[in-house]
């Protein structure tokens, strides 16, 4: 059985973030891969034999719990090391990070040091519809979703960018958007919910390829088509 | 109350601004109202409150609704003359201001008050008595943090000290124990509340919640104690919860739902007979209660009011669109369209989804909905974020076709054939009620079309 492990779905699931969980579940699925969703709670051991792990946004308070137990816990670094997809987005992206900051004076919080990012309070809160590029294994593909974060994140040497924007601030204003670690690629954090995976289908079979290690068949659908077309209309706007 | 030439001549101003707007078709005009008023005299919600016995309802879910059983429930005391309240859900500054201007005589003012506006209700107001029902996520892209909300309530309660308003407080929710602690005095009601998805951490300390499991109307006292029945014969309520670390949890309650009933202080249980459907109504109701009762309202008077509540600023009332008629349900959130699944019960079942200021940008929310409830029935999506609805309900198993016009979509009777071939023709029409649950645009959108505003 494959296991989606959502990481403290009750800490880091402010932004329907367990969308993307059913997205990867469904769609392992309909190419015939049994597949279930795993939802960790605090207090709960996080698998070790997990095929992907899940990190979504959340507070402030949350982010601190959810470094402290993932690290207490242990087992997102095994599974990582041997070969899960670990999938971060916005706030699970900034933990996921060497460090991060909190609350009204700043405090640094020394984040899972997955990815080389650290990030810190920015000039202003990027809120707002986003679109970015993504170098995809087929071309560039169009990443459509919806921002909303207060932290700016800088990439050091150990990761890549995961994308180019088009519309929004991404990292940091500066161009770019998420990241990839260079050690290990399996490891992407990035910032848009909508959630990310429902709108961009791509994407979401591109991590599921990663994980399985084969090519997957694609699933054409009309109706995703067009909500990518619609949200992208919107953004261009 | 305190008064001035330009209160009385922003009063003139406001009210042909707000004929206007009504002419134009552009709501009621409230908010115009309030805002022509508070720029001839900015300090018009302050003068405008002053010298009334203010009793304010806030919270995340519920308000208008409860602000209304509890205006009802004032009234039945009072008389109708007594009484003012904001009964269009216009709940900021100004729409409080404007409610406030068109009555400068009623002695109590009963206030849906947003959120954000708390703390200046207790600093002015002066409430006899404040209601907090729920905290939830709503509108993200405006609220990052659910607790900054919680924070200033709780603050302005300090500040205020014993000059602050009986709190009565959701002792199911944790950040409403936690806003409400500092109160000078609290009357905690046990609701029905089943949405926790925001309470997973202590508000106090950040440490994580403890709750049980069992359904237990309150614990005893003291947080180191184990978490256990109360002795009071009552055995529904929600579930209890603590923190472990400092000690925060849920109080004893003196009201609280249990069934179809409502719990008193003595023990005893009365059913309100309510005219609004579901449990969170339920809730609503008893928080109203035991705010009335607090106010100095007997039991039966104040329930032989809140009977009289049917359809709150629109919410559940059955509107004739073109040729069908709708029951107009308003969900604003997770916590809100958990309430309001359950409730909506037609075949099909019509549900609008927006994404401008007052819906909230971000649908991410949809998939914190579980809209897998649906499932086997049939589901009409309508309004401009249609189709990532439809791309939800997909991934749920929910079968479903996108309407985007909102009028087309709800007006079921005049189409010529259904869509679906199991579902019997929507002809003849008559008494066959179509239930639609709207986010906050389609819902005034719909309440126009029906003629309800």
């Amino acid at each position: 059985m494959n296991k989606i492990v959502v990481c403290y779905q009750s800490l880091l699931g402010l932004y329907g973030d367990r969308g993307n969980a059913m997205v990867l579940r469904s769609r392992l699925a309909a190419r015939g891969f049994d597949a279930e969703i795993v939802e960790v709670e605090p207090g709960d051991e996080v698998p070790a034999d997990g095929l992907v792990y899940l990190l979504g946004g959340g507070e402030d308070a949350a982010q601190i719990s959810a470094v402290r137990m993932l690290k207490e816990d242990g087992n997102i670094f095994r599974a990582v090391d041997s070969g899960a997809v670990l999938f971060a987005v916005c706030a699970g992206y900034q933990i996921v990070g060497n460090t991060f900051t909190v609350g009204d004076d700043d405090q640094v919080i020394d984040g899972l040091g997955l990815l080389d990012v650290d990030t810190r309070r920015g000039p202003e809160r990027a809120v707002g519809e986003i679109l970015t590029h993504w170098d995809s294994p087929t071309g560039d593909y169009l990443i459509t979703g919806f921002e909303n974060h207060g932290g700016f994140t800088e990439l050091g040497k150990g990761a890549k960018a995961f994308a180019q924007v088009e519309v929004g601030i991404g990292n940091r204003a500066d161009g770019t958007e998420g990241a990839i670690s260079r050690t290990n690629p399996k490891i992407i954090g990035t910032y848009p919910h909508g959630p990310v995976l429902v709108r961009n289908p791509q994407l979401a079979d591109y991590l599921l390829e990663l994980a399985l290690g084969v090519e997957l068949d694609e699933l054409p659908s009309e109706e995703l088509d067009e909500l990518r077309r619609q949200r992208v209309a919107a953004v261009r706007r | 109350m305190k008064s001035s030439v330009r209160l009385r001549l922003g009063t003139v101003l406001g009210d042909c601004a707000a004929s206007a707007s009504r002419l134009l078709g552009k709501g009621s005009g409230a908010s115009i109202r309030g805002q022509i008023l508070t720029r001839v005299e900015p300090r018009a919600f302050e003068y405008l409150l002053d010298g009334r016995q203010v009793l304010a309802v806030s919270g995340t879910n519920g308000k208008t609704t409860t602000t209304h059983l509890l205006a009802a429930a004032v009234r039945e005391d009072r008389g109708d003359k007594e009484v003012v309240t904001n009964t269009d859900g216009a709940n900021l500054h100004y729409g409080i201001a404007s409610a406030l201007c068109k009555d400068l005589s009623a002695p109590v003012a009963v206030l849906e008050t947003d959120e954000r506006v708390v703390s200046d209700m207790i600093k002015f107001g002066k409430p006899a008595v404040l209601v907090f029902l729920n905290f939830s996520r709503d509108q993200l892209d405006r609220h990052h943090e659910i607790k900054s909300l919680a924070k200033s309530w709780r603050t302005a309660l300090e500040q205020a000290g014993a000059e602050g308003p009986v709190v009565v407080g959701n002792a199911a929710d944790p950040l409403v124990v936690w806003a409400a602690e500092l109160a000078h005095s609290t009357v905690w009601v046990d609701t029905a509340t089943k949405w926790n998805e925001d309470s997973a951490l202590c508000p106090n300390c950040g440490a994580m919640l403890v709750t049980d499991t069992q359904a237990v109307p309150g614990l005893r006292s003291g947080a180191a104690e184990p978490v256990q029945p109360n002795t009071t014969p009552a055995t529904a309520g929600s579930t209890a919860w603590r923190c472990p670390n400092c000690g925060l949890h849920k109080p004893e309650t003196e009201y609280g739902v249990v069934g179809n009933e409502i719990r008193l202080p003595d023990g005893q249980l009365v059913d309100p007979k309510l005219q609004v459907p579901g449990y969170f109504n339920l809730s609503n109701a008893a928080c109203a209660l035991a705010a009335a009762a607090t106010y100095g309202v007997d039991v039966p008077v104040a329930i032989r009011g809140m009977r009289k509540v049917t359809a709150p600023a629109g919410r559940f009332a059955t509107a004739k669109i073109g040729s069908s008629q709708a029951r107009l349900i308003l969900a604003k959130n997770p916590a809100g369209w958990a309430e309001a699944l359950p409730i909506a019960q037609s075949e099909p079942v019509v549900l609008a989804i927006d994404s401008v200021a007052a819906d909230g940008k971000d649908v991410s929310w949809l998939w914190d909905v579980p809209y897998e409830r649906l499932a086997g029935r049939h589901v009409i999506c309508t309004g401009p974020r249609a189709q990532d609805l439809a791309v939800r309900l997909s991934y749920a198993g929910v079968e479903h076709e996108i309407i985007p016009d909102l009028l087309t979509a709800v007006d079921w009777c005049s189409r010529a054939k259904p869509t679906w071939e199991n579902v019997p023709a929507p002809r003849p029409c008559e008494g066959q009620i179509i239930d639609v649950i709207a986010t906050y645009t389609p819902f005034q959108k719909l309440l126009k079309l029906g003629g309800l505003r």
